[in-house]
């Protein structure tokens, strides 16, 4: 190709993108939307449900103290320590329940396909972030609690091109 | 300068032409890692590779954990690429265990494979263009890259490592109306790499820049030892979705994109030409993939091997071949985990590459290598 046709035409397709609208993701005033509450795993089946790997929730009234989210953790991040609960729970005689480390966890969600009991899932929320490192450790009570979370951008394709709407 | 030196020592004679530079370990322009260059004026007398900057004893570390707890940190090497990565050792530890995988779950981890494969590929065309001084190159593959993670997200989970693939299956399967959304996006991803010729591959400038320099011939990227992309765009069609097809791969309809040059511009080029066939694989998986049906098979928790064993499986990468071979002992942790990956073998057809060049084509040529710095030095 003649060398002016070819820079003009790499010019040109440039300037066309001047009248299409802006694909970046304005975080944090607009939020990815993910699909479902996070992910969840059916221990009868075996298999997980799709959804966004964040921070995770834990159900009091399902978790019995069995440690097995902390052994499935030993191998990828101890980032899960058992720790003593005040409140009584009849199927958790020990009274231990995970607490979990957010500046080790690297999100892989083992520990939820490890949950025997329905207890442990995950949740969309990922941020996160803490002035300190205590900040970052979440105790049962704490991962007891539902996140808030806003998320409402999607990818939105038109013949103008993507955008996220 | 006639000075008394220390009896037993002697002067080193240095040549007044010659200059030793180093280029990296955390320079821009290398990645983590290390090029000592040897320049006379303006053009590469020699250059010696460094990698191991960033090694991290993957390796070791599988060692010490068990078949499933090594699929995080396994998948460490490329982030970009991590379900590829992860392919070789998941279909090792398969045949190990003597696990039959359901067919749907094998759609699915071709299809992830292929998505992370234009991900790995985006990001590497988006640093190609920025060592060539293009930031239009930049910014365009990195915003349409995102289209591809948003999927990868809905599928796995996560937007870069996605431990996904277990021994035995997915972790978990399509959320509803994956299809449609896959689809969409794939077909506007495809729309879009095809406008990149136009400002990039098709540009004189470019052409000018990377054309006949750093040629690799046909015979020498047999000989070196060379893989993938490097590979292809000396001539050779070698690809191992081809030559040995793993899962379903050997039921889809695709070809391989080869190039005869061997010099930076068709090294540049074989990949983008890759992500066109691998929405065609996307495509097409999609169509054949069985609506529904399980997608893992349930392990025992701490599967362990069968006596003495030992497994080698290979796929292709972003960066060519990638092998596993793992030994088992018949405990739960394997005995040795061994990774062979592309980038390191790429990376042994610099020296030779570079002799001769100017030192502005070092980047250029350096990168259009595929070499990834974290998973040569593992
Ligand atoms: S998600 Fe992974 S790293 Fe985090 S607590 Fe669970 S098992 Fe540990
Ligand atoms: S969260 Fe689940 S695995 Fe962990 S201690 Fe409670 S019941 Fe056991």
């Amino acid at each position: 190709m003649n060398t002016a046709t070819g820079i003009i035409k790499a010019l040109n397709s440039g300037i066309k993108h001047l009248a299409i609208k802006r694909f970046t993701l304005r975080y944090p005033e607009e939020k990815l939307k993910f699909v479902g509450d996070g992910y969840q795993f059916d221990p009868s089946t075996g298999v997980g449900i799709a959804g966004y790997k964040g921070r995770h929730m834990l159900f009091h009234d399902h978790c019995t103290g069995c440690q097995l989210c902390s052994i499935a953790c030993e191998g990828v991040a101890e980032a899960i320590a058992m720790v003593k609960v005040p409140e009584e729970h009849k199927q958790n005689k020990k009274a231990i329940m995970p607490q979990i480390d957010y500046g080790k966890c690297v999100f892989c969600g083992l520990c939820v396909d490890a949950c025997p009991f329905y207890a442990l899932y995950m949740t969309n929320d990922y941020e996160l972030s803490s002035f300190s490192k205590e900040g970052l450790i979440y105790t049962p009570a704490q991962l007891q609690v539902k996140p808030f979370v806003s998320q409402d951008s999607e990818i939105k394709i038109t013949d103008r091109g993507a955008t996220h709407g | 300068m006639n000075k008394e030196l220390p009896p037993g020592l002697a002067l080193q004679k240095v040549d007044e032409r010659i200059m030793t530079l180093n280029v990296g370990p955390q320079h821009p322009g290398s990645g983590h890692m290390r090029i000592i260059v040897q320049i006379d004026g303006d053009f590469i007398v020699a250059c010696d590779p460094d990698p191991g900057y960033v090694h991290r004893g993957e390796e070791k570390m599988a060692e010490y954990r068990n078949y499933i707890t090594n699929i995080p940190h396994l998948e460490r090497p490329v982030i970009h690429d991590s379900c590829n990565v992860l392919y070789p050792y998941v279909l090792g530890v398969e045949e190990l265990l003597g696990i039959e995988v359901p067919e749907r779950a094998k759609y699915i981890r071709v299809i992830a494979s292929e998505l992370n494969r234009c991900v790995y590929t985006m990001y590497w065309l988006a640093i190609y263009g920025i060592f060539l001084g293009h930031s239009t190159m930049f910014m365009w593959p990195a915003g349409d890259r995102e289209l591809l993670i948003d999927l990868l997200e809905k599928m796995t989970g996560a937007r870069v490592t996605h431990a996904h693939f277990v021994p035995g299956g997915v972790r978990n399967d399509l959320p509803p109306n994956f299809e449609d959304v896959c689809l969409r996006q794939v077909n506007y991803f495809e729309k879009r790499i095809k406008e990149y010729a136009a400002v990039f591959y098709d540009n004189p400038i470019l052409i000018a820049r990377t054309a006949n320099t750093g040629v690799l011939s046909r015979e020498d990227a047999i000989r070196l030892g060379t893989t993938g992309s490097v590979l292809r765009a000396s001539g050779v069609d070698y690809d191992l979705r081809k030559k040995e097809p793993y899962d379903v791969y050997d039921e889809l309809d695709f070809q391989t994109n080869v190039l005869k040059e061997g010099d930076s511009y068709a090294r540049s080029k074989i990949p983008w030409l890759d992500m066109m066939e691998s929405c065609r694989i996307i495509r097409h998986a999609l169509q054949k993939m069985p609506k529904s049906g399980s997608v893992r098979v349930k392990l025992k928790p701490n599967p362990k091997g069968k006596g003495l064993d030992s497994v080698y499986k290979r796929v292709e990468s972003g960066r060519g071949s990638l092998g596993c071979y793992i030994v088992s002992d018949g405990k739960p942790e394997p005995y040795r985990v061994k990774l062979s990956v592309g980038s390191f073998r790429n990376l042994i057809a610099l020296p030779y590459l570079l002799k001769g060049e100017k030192l502005g084509n070092m980047p250029s040529v350096y990168w259009s290598l595929n070499y990834w710095p974290v998973e040569a030095d593992r």
